[in-house]
């Protein structure tokens, strides 16, 4: 009983958050429930590769969206640092690194471009960002001279579609990757006990212990079955690894930094963080030059899985990334978003598209249900908060 | 108040004009430690452009501004508070989506390790000061839209005490609050004085200026307009808000 009340008082308090994650689970479950391929260690993988450069870009464009602003431009930087890298790897012949770095240079200028005009001229992000998405485009027309370039092959090409395998030996499947999977879930199970522990030491409420054994055992359960799943395929992607190391030094920047709290007081009350010495400018500055890096290294992505180069390569990746945030609970006002969030949204659009496309369903219905459920998670979150407003 | 001591803070003839507008004509204010001084005026009065200039919001246009007795320029608002001048702006300057820690320190963070917050010791600080002001507060963990807005008013208070500072600007603290949300905020304003800092009060309601000042100044379009112990009449404060039988003329 006292569990029971427990899970319901979890449920409550996290609504915002958990509602998402029951979405997600029960997505999942619909699909895997519909076509018994969706869960194969094949499909897994597929997910995870196909949908990797959305979520990197939704990293990015959670801390704008949270900063009250939006970049509309990302799908464009996505096709010019691709670009790039294929002008420098394929037609000048250089090394796989060169290329690569280039585009994360090409990415830097770009952000630090439209940080300008944001921060400093003071045009808001959507305007700037919307000649960004023309003028990036555009640009990406230029540099490839209106033609694909391809193939990259060698290391570039193993950026995303490479994967760690067979580096401990296997038995039919991957050691390496079930020993990384590990390794995370302890570390997560550790640092949610030290959370709890902080909590239970500032006298705040905390779920009873069972609970809390039950809530790190069925996550360690989930994820270390989604591991091992990954090792009977191909082993760990390469692109998981990039995923889990961004995903974790984002998550640190955002929740624990000072430029973190900075990004959320800014997006809350613009006026009160400059009051208080926060360095609005900068704080506005240093998320676009972030969100062209991490574009850049979509695009490195991006370009390696499609081996080559396209002008019209990421068209509308940026909606699809701006969904991802609104979806994991970002507030359409500023102040309100995570990354962990960004990413459960990112997964329920690619769980979406992957089992549409696994059934058969048609590109045009595709898209009108993936509206819908844009439409429907922000129509949840104004929902929620005229609840909150209606109890205080 | 002691004559012949040196004053906190002192103003000296301070003007302030936008374009052919006059805020402030050589105002003039002393601010002793242990001292609550009220600023009353009318609307378009100039106190809220006294508290700015105070803040280093503004510039004034001429005029002495004194610390301890010596000439000092604020230049910007971080630069009051690293002089030990902190405020409380009118329109609260507290963002909602965050928690009441990160509201306190928020500009001033604690850094621990490699840099990152120190939410820890951020966290014990926070619930020091909220005890000395005695405010109730369900948790210092508590975003900011979650609390009434007397408990706000709290917190913009409790926020001011960081980094030790000696004078506190409050621009209108009890605006727009209940009755009961005031009185709690003139006992948090009470405790300021308690722990001996010099208070500038702004607020055009006499009630809560004569329940807690020693001192009350009147400002009338920009220029004094008489100077009247706590105790004061409401008919003598009121009068000289509103100019009737005015002294300066």
């Amino acid at each position: 009983m006292n569990v029971i009340a427990g899970a319901r008082e979890l449920v409550t308090r996290h609504m915002r958050e958990s509602g998402i994650f029951v979405a997600f689970v029960a997505i999942v479950a619909l699909f895997a429930a519909l076509n018994p391929f969706f869960l194969s260690p094949n499909n897994l993988t597929n997910i995870v590769l196909q949908y990797s450069y959305i979520l990197i870009l939704a990293i990015g464009m959670v801390m704008i969206i949270v900063a009250g602003q939006i970049d509309l431009s990302v799908g464009s930087v996505v096709a010019l640092t691709g670009a790039v890298s294929a002008v420098v790897v394929i037609r000048e012949g250089m090394p796989w690194y060169v290329g690569a770095l280039a585009a994360l240079v090409v990415g830097l200028l770009v952000g630090a471009w439209q940080g300008f005009w944001v921060a400093f001229v003071g045009i808001p992000g959507f305007i700037v960002t919307l000649a960004g998405m023309l003028l990036f485009r555009g640009l990406t027309y230029r540099v490839l001279d209106n033609v694909s370039l391809s193939p990259f092959g060698g290391t570039y090409y193993d950026i995303a579609n490479g994967f760690q395998n067979g580096l401990l030996g296997g038995m039919g499947f991957d050691v390496f990757t079930l020993v990384i999977f590990a390794i995370a879930v302890v570390g997560y199970a550790v640092s949610q006990w030290r959370t709890r522990r902080g909590r239970v030491a500032y006298q705040q409420t905390v779920e009873g212990l069972p609970l809390f054994a039950l809530k790190i055992l069925i996550v360690a359960a989930v994820v270390m079955w989604f591991g091992y799943q990954l090792a009977q395929s191909r082993g760990l992607p390469n692109v998981l690894i990039l995923l889990a190391v961004l995903v974790i030094v984002y998550g640190l920047v955002t929740q624990k930094s000072v430029f973190g709290r900075h990004v959320y007081a800014v997006g809350g009350n613009k006026h009160a963080a400059e009051l208080s010495g926060v360095k609005v400018r900068r704080v506005n500055f240093w998320i676009f030059v972030n969100m062209g890096f991490l574009a850049s290294v979509a695009g490195i992505v991006f370009s390696s899985r499609m081996n080559g180069a396209q002008p019209g390569a990421g068209n509308m990746f940026e909606l699809d990334a701006i969904a991802a945030c609104f979806i994991g609970g970002a507030s359409t006002t500023g102040g309100v978003g995570r990354v962990g969030g960004a990413m459960i949204g990112g997964l329920i659009m690619a769980v979406m598209s992957n089992g549409m496309q696994l059934m058969g369903v048609p590109q045009s219905i595709q898209q009108v249900i993936k509206g819908l459920v844009l439409l429907l998670a922000v129509a949840f979150d104004i929902y929620n908060k005229r609840r909150a407003a209606a109890l205080r | 108040m002691t004559p012949g001591r040196t004053p906190l803070l002192a103003l000296r003839q301070i003007s302030k004009s936008f374009g052919a507008v006059e805020a402030l004509v050589g105002v003039d204010l002393e601010v002793h430690g242990h001292q609550v001084v009220a600023l009353v005026g009318d609307n378009g009065a100039g106190k809220s452009t006294l508290a700015k200039v105070i803040a280093g919001v503004l510039q004034p246009d001429s005029g002495l501004i004194e610390l301890d007795g010596a000439p000092v320029t604020i230049p910007s608002a971080s630069a009051a508070t690293r002089m030990g001048v902190a405020s409380v702006f009118q329109d609260l300057a507290l963002c909602e989506n965050l928690d009441v820690t990160a509201n306190v320190f928020l500009g001033q963070e604690v850094r621990g390790r490699l840099g990152m917050l120190h939410d820890g010791e951020m966290e014990t600080e926070t619930r020091a000061l909220l005890r000395h002001l005695t405010v109730r507060i369900p948790s210092v963990r508590t975003p900011l839209r979650n609390l009434s807005g007397g408990q706000r008013q709290a917190v913009a208070i409790a926020r001011t005490l960081i980094g030790n500072p000696r004078i506190v600007v409050l621009d209108e603290p009890t605006a727009a609050l209940s009755v009961a949300q005031t009185a709690e905020v003139l006992t948090h304003i009470e405790r300021l004085r308690e722990l001996g800092l010099g208070v500038i009060l702004i607020s055009h309601n006499l009630n809560d200026v004569r329940a807690v000042s020693d001192r009350i100044e009147v400002l009338r379009h920009g220029r004094n307009n008489g100077s009247f112990p706590g105790d004061a009449s409401h008919e003598a404060i009121l009068a000289a808000i509103t100019g009737a039988g005015s002294p300066s003329l």
